[in-house]
């Protein structure tokens, strides 16, 4: 919501690359690994999108939700934060914070629609009440920027706007790692644009140069982003199916975890 | 908040992240009370620093964490002006708490919020209507320049007030103005054309564009009430003191004209123009109103007074104006006097004191002097009545209260304005019959009516209202297109807003001689 990304509190909060995706001693004491903690993130990633899918919000809600619940695991466990219960919570907040509130009562009646899993059911109150461990936790802080604004002024600019589904598809992607709380988003929106080029045969190096940013941190998200897309999923850019992952192991790790 | 530097041992007692307890404070006495939540005077017992600590209730809220206090949050976490309130932090009581007379607080949801202020002696208002208060001119036009700095701040951060008015600007006694109470407030954005509620700005600073039922507006709206701010101060009474909506349009014609296409192209389109279209065509009045003023004063004023919100004189444009430029030039905010501080919640005690003399006076048949009114400005410096401010031990309530049988000349003694809340706020739960010219005669209340109360809930039009909203019309990349950019806004949801807001806001603004502490 601030005019200027860099007065914003999103920026001052960027984190060092180190000290995100880092397992909570108390994780790590219930036997939670590094991998595991990565899939339930990703897991949960997909559970707040398909809710918010049910509840029907903006684009911009499930994003900042997301970054939300990314951030909380940066500075809170899993085991005292039960990740089933913090995905819909940050959803709510998110929707609040985002000016299209959500009623927690149908969040709750579409969780329950959706999963038929008792662990992930939770009641009204429960959700409440996480809402004010989460401010807590997220110490306030509420404004995200996205990349997407700077995705399209950056394509428009390029006079590549062809590229906007693909690119748009990339950036939703982003929001399975952790990239939202390491870079500035700017950089995030001309990573997936370098992607996509790259992939559509797009001839940009001038452009890039024009736009003096350091390459070499483009490239660098560029290539966390390929990496996950080796990892995790077919190559949907050549039309293979999505991998996904193995709901059993979710489980397996979720229940290390034994919350509820 | 209190964060230690990556690598370093986080050495004061509270955790690195999250916040502090409330127990940090130690509350000295209470300064406000609103529906919205009480307000104390505290120190921070390891600094002894005196903050104001603003409690958010939590109860009445069937939807957890008030979305007004997240607007708030939000707002003033992103501005930082020597003329904007500082939110300096927010501490949380980690068990539930009793309040003052030991009833549980009837927080559902363990412990309670509190925001923390820098605390500030005096609020506009409060300080103009004390008994045989004169502002100089110099010092008028200090505290002008400083409010329209700080409002010039909010609007370049794309935030609009939507609540100027005496009692929301604070007043140290360092001379100091700073804008407060940003509950009402929104981020706008100057490419949107999204909708924005039209119930906001209490009604007397309210533009005639709002009351002729625009949702799309801008920093235009805080500009206008700065003017009847303006006016006041020179005048030393409000000068649009409407009862409601249409006696304030009618008054706001009677003194600016009637509109017409010609001064105010596009009024005829307004939502609400036919209901209220002026019976005969009035002339402006201004100059004539307030001839007593000085000219650069005069012209000032004719900028801020404009009918149409595009020709209405911007923050940054008023801060050139000649008024500020010329003799007697604004005084450096030191140099003013010191007063004694006075909240509503101390002064209400001296005003039940007041009462009592008041009856046992009228019992005695003994004849009142005329109630206090506000005095027009001093036109020389250095004539400012020197009230000293007692010593800092000194607790401020414990002070005789002033002797003057007259009426109370606080604005907290007697909301100033029609009497009670619903005028002011007819959607308040208190609907003041029929005003909304689209709903016909339907009485019974704003509560169930397309309109949320001023501003506190969320407006219906939420969704397309917020900048930065959206992605490109038309889709998403196949797959992704969760929540598309196009969903309409009365979905699932809708339903909600309408529902909430009464609850949410519950006639807190009828509450408004509280003052910015709310």
């Amino acid at each position: 919501m601030a005019a200027n990304f860099w007065a914003s509190s999103h920026c001052k909060q960027l984190l060092d690359p180190d000290d995100v995706d880092v397992l909570q001693p108390l994780d790590r004491e219930r036997g939670l690994t590094q991998e595991e903690f990565k899939l339930i993130k990703i897991h949960m990633t997909n559970h707040i999108w398909k809710l918010a899918q049910q509840v029907k919000v903006r684009q911009r809600v499930i994003a900042t939700a997301v970054t939300y619940f990314r951030r909380v695991y940066t500075r809170k466990s899993m085991t005292e934060y039960d990740p089933r219960l913090v995905a819909p919570t940050c959803l709510y907040l998110a929707s609040k914070a985002e000016e299209s509130t959500v009623q927690a009562r149908l969040l709750v009646f579409y969780i329950k629609k959706m999963c038929s899993d008792e662990k992930y059911r939770f009641e009204i109150k429960d959700i409440l009440e996480m809402e004010m461990k989460l401010l807590e936790a997220l110490d306030y802080y509420l404004i995200v920027f996205h990349p997407y604004r700077a995705l399209l002024q950056l394509l428009q600019d390029a006079g590549m706007t062809d590229l906007t589904h693909f690119a748009w598809g990339l950036v939703n992607d982003t929001y399975k790692m952790d990239l939202i709380l390491i870079y500035p988003p700017y950089m995030i929106a001309l990573a997936c644009i370098y992607i996509a080029s790259v992939l559509k045969d797009k001839e940009t190096t001038a452009w890039f140069e024009e736009l003096r940013v350091d390459m070499n941190v483009v490239k660098n998200i560029s290539i966390e982003i390929l990496d996950f897309y080796d990892y995790y999923k077919g190559d949907t850019c050549k039309g293979e199916p999505v991998k996904g992952i193995p709901e059993e192991r979710i489980n397996a790790a979720l229940n290390k975890l034994a919350t509820k | 908040m209190a964060v230690a530097a990556p690598g370093q041992l986080n050495l004061d007692e509270s955790p690195s992240w999250g916040s502090r307890s409330v127990d940090c404070f130690e509350k000295l006495e209470q300064i406000g009370e609103g529906t919205y939540g009480q307000v104390y005077m505290a120190k921070e017992i390891r600094t002894g620093e005196i903050v104001a600590l603003k409690k958010i209730r939590m109860d009445n809220e069937r939807e957890g964490f008030p979305i007004t206090a997240i607007r708030e949050i939000k707002i003033l976490k992103k501005l930082h002006h020597e003329n904007v309130i500082q939110l300096k932090e927010i501490v949380t009581s980690p068990g539930p708490e009793k309040d003052e007379q030991g009833k549980p607080d009837g927080n559902k949801y363990k412990g309670s919020i509190y925001m923390v202020f820098e605390y500030m002696d005096h609020d506009l208002t409060g300080l103009a209507d004390r008994p045989g208060m004169r502002f100089a001119v110099p010092q008028i036009k200090c505290y002008m320049k400083q409010l329209l700095t700080g409002l010039h701040y909010c609007h370049v951060n794309q935030v609009l007030h939507r609540d100027i008015k005496g009692s929301n600007l604070l007043i140290d006694n360092e001379g100091n103005l700073k804008l407060a109470d940003f509950g009402l407030a929104r981020s706008f954005s100057s490419d949107h054309n999204g909708n924005l509620t039209n119930r906001v700005i209490t009604l007397w600073y309210r533009p005639p564009e709002l009351l002729l039922g625009t949702t799309k507006y801008g920093p235009a709206v805080d500009m206008w009430s700065v003017g009847c701010i303006f006016a006041e101060l020179l005048h030393g009474k409000p000068i649009l003191p409407g009862k409601n909506e249409p006696e304030q349009l009618t008054k706001i014609f009677e003194l600016c004209g009637t509109p017409d296409e010609i001064n105010w192209p596009g009024v005829t389109k307004l939502p609400w123009y036919n209901n209220f279209k002026p019976s005969r065509p009035m002339k402006r009045r201004v100059r004539e109103v307030f001839k007593h003023f000085d000219r650069h004063a005069l012209d000032l004023l004719e900028r801020m007074l404009t009918l149409d919100p595009n020709q209405r004189i911007s923050a940054k444009d008023a801060l050139d104006a000649e008024y500020f430029w010329n003799d007697p030039l604004p005084c450096d905010p030191k140099s003013l006097p010191k007063y004694e501080s006075s909240h509503e919640f101390q002064t209400k005690k001296k005003r039940q004191q007041q009462r009592q003399q008041e009856e046992t006076a009228k019992r005695q048949k003994l004849q009142h002097p005329q109630p206090h009114a506000r005095l027009p400005p001093i036109q020389q410096t250095g004539q400012v009545h020197p009230q000293i401010r007692p010593g800092p031990s000194q607790p401020i309530h414990n002070a005789p209260p002033p002797q003057m049988a007259a009426a109370p000349g606080h604005h907290y003694g007697k909301p100033r304005g029609p009497s009670g809340g619903p005028s002011r706020y007819p959607q308040g739960g208190n609907p003041s019959g029929g005003y909304n010219p689209n709903r016909g005669g339907q009485g019974g209340g704003y509560t169930s009516g397309p309109y949320p109360p001023p501003g506190r809930g969320p407006p219906p039009y939420a969704g397309s209202g917020m900048p930065g909203t959206g992605g490109p019309r038309g889709g998403s990349a196949a797959g992704y297109g969760v929540g598309a950019p196009n969903y309409p806004q009365g979905g699932p949801y809708g339903a909600s807003n309408q529902g909430r807001g009464p609850n949410m806001m519950g006639g807190s603004r009828n509450q408004q001689q509280y003052g910015g502490w709310q």
